[in-house]
């Protein structure tokens, strides 16, 4: 059982609603993104082309935040989900330098508002006292919404299947750009986009493995 | 930087330099100075040069790496994985470096007995401590600026070279000439060695692809070239290497030694600001290979 997620960049329109629905979903404070879609163009005129890239943590097979954290509190799941457990973080970053993709954030300021000056608002409060509290002074990334997976699998239902067991900017996307499922289950969605279609990791040169795959 | 760059350009390290990462900057060179002027130390029998190297790296280096953690009060799980983790094995390192350091230099100080096997642990634990940010940063493959084999070599002549140096400032304090003239010999045998690793170190780097190049760039042409012409290279290599020539051609005891001194911290100086360099120019490879950048 490896969990991974495979991206069609030919699907995203760059809409931003799995940034958006990742960051309601964890109550992220300003500037904290576990999800990203980055927009540029590559190229010079008039060859130029668009380039849509949704970004997220990789959850590496060989992952380099996992081998260089000091304290065990970045571990890998046996379903192949990196997370970070906010208890034995001590805040050194070196997961964060360590990751190429540059996908972990440290979370510095639990009360930074999105309103500055104004303090935050209910909505912010609940999100982050009750919804979702992260540890501020720790190191926080994208979990493949386990908590949604595991209490899917609970009920019974399917992670990448049904909505109620999948991570959330999965099912917040409009043209289904984004699939997840059992990269080890050669007969699950995600492995026969992938074989189908070619899919490729990102900076595969680095030996990480990375779960998150592109189709072109 | 705006989003769209991130994905196109090379993209600068922050943490370990900017904000509170300054405090890691100064961690890093402190406790490799404190280590180095201990192990230059021992070699010549200074104590006086041992307990300052000791206290660099106890309380400047220590305090600032405990500073800088955000959950200071948990660093002792820092010591729990030194199976995979340069920062797990580095504590490690600065524990029995420190600890065995004080027992020796107390056994040294109140008994006046000096077991060689003892320092000779002290003096392995001291070279681990000089060594282990250069790997630390050295398993990082994501900045090719870092991930060469050179990183740690490098850091290891900077920290005894700078070490060194501490030792001769402590040396001409206390008058002890003997101690002088083989500190001064170290200090010209390392300086040398350390300015053909970095000429060394920059231009392979610099061959490695494009990002590394990116950062050779930013170093000497770019943004940090007046860092690295007049702080690193006039003010911390020209000038001690000139003051060391004429020592050695004048000999030692003929120096000014307001000079000497001066030799020393602008040897430091030029030392924390090539740190500074590497830590601030650790460039990642973009995500989007394109406009020339790419990773490989």
């Amino acid at each position: 059982m490896r969990w991974g997620m495979v991206i069609d960049r030919k699907r995203c329109i760059g809409c931003y609603a799995c940034m958006i629905s990742c960051k309601q979903a964890h109550a992220l404070p300003p500037e904290v993104f576990w999800n990203r879609v980055l927009i540029s163009e590559t190229g010079t005129y008039p060859t130029v082309t668009k380039q849509i890239l949704p970004v997220l943590c990789n959850h590496c097979k060989e992952a380099a935040c996992v081998k260089v954290c000091p304290t065990g509190a970045t571990t890998k799941r046996e379903d192949g989900i990196v997370y970070v457990d906010a208890n034995l973080c001590v805040g050194c970053r070196y997961c964060g330098i360590a990751c190429p993709y540059q996908m972990r954030t440290y979370h510095a300021d639990k009360r930074k508002e999105y309103w500055p000056g104004q303090g935050l608002t209910e909505l912010e409060k609940v999100g982050r006292e009750v919804l979702y509290p992260l540890q501020p002074h720790t190191a926080i990334k994208c979990n493949f919404c386990m908590e949604r997976v595991d209490e899917g699998i609970r009920k019974g239902v399917k992670p990448g299947i049904d909505r109620d067991a999948s991570p959330t900017c999965v099912n917040a996307c409009p043209v289904k750009a984004r699939t997840f499922g059992n990269l080890d289950d050669p007969n699950s969605n995600v492995s026969k986009l992938i074989k189908e279609r070619k899919g490729y990791q990102l900076h595969p040169e680095f030996g990480t493995e990375p779960s998150v795959y592109y189709l072109d | 930087m705006k989003l769209y760059e991130w994905m196109v350009k090379p993209t600068a390290q922050k943490e370990w330099i900017d904000k509170r990462g300054i405090l890691f900057w100064i961690a890093f060179f402190s406790i490799e100075l404190g280590a180095g002027a201990f192990f230059a130390a021992s070699f010549v029998g200074s104590l006086p040069a041992m307990l300052i190297g000791w206290l660099v790296c106890a309380v400047i280096g220590g305090s600032a790496h405990l500073l800088y953690l955000g959950h200071p009060l948990r660093f002792w799980r820092m010591l729990l994985k030194p199976g995979t983790s340069w920062i797990s094995r580095g504590l490690i390192f600065i524990g029995f470096f420190l600890l065995l350091g004080l027992i020796y230099m107390a056994l040294a100080f109140f008994t006046g007995t000096s077991p060689t096997a003892l320092l000779v642990i002290v003096d392995i634990f001291a070279f681990l401590v000089i060594i282990y940010g250069g790997f630390a940063m050295n398993y990082v493959n994501g900045i090719p600026l870092w991930n060469t084999a050179l990183l740690p070599i490098l850091f290891v002549v900077s920290g005894i070279w700078g070490g060194a140096g501490v030792g001769l400032g402590v040396a001409l304090a206390t008058q002890s000439s003997a101690t002088e003239m083989v500190l001064e010999e170290w200090i010209r045998i390392l300086m040398i060695a350390y300015i053909i690793l970095f000429v060394v170190y920059l231009v392979s780097v610099r061959y490695n692809n494009v990002i590394s190049k990116f950062s050779v760039y930013e170093i000497v042409a770019g943004k940090y070239w007046f860092l690295m012409w007049f702080v690193v290279v006039v003010l911390g290599l020209a000038f001690p290497l000139a003051m060391s020539i004429t020592s050695y051609v004048i000999g030692l005891e003929h120096m000014a030694v307001g000079l000497l001194y001066l030799s020393i911290l602008l040897e430091l100086i030029g030392d924390m600001t090539t740190r500074y360099l590497v830590l601030k120019n650790g460039y990642y490879a973009p995500l989007i290979q394109s406009l020339g950048f790419a990773a490989s």
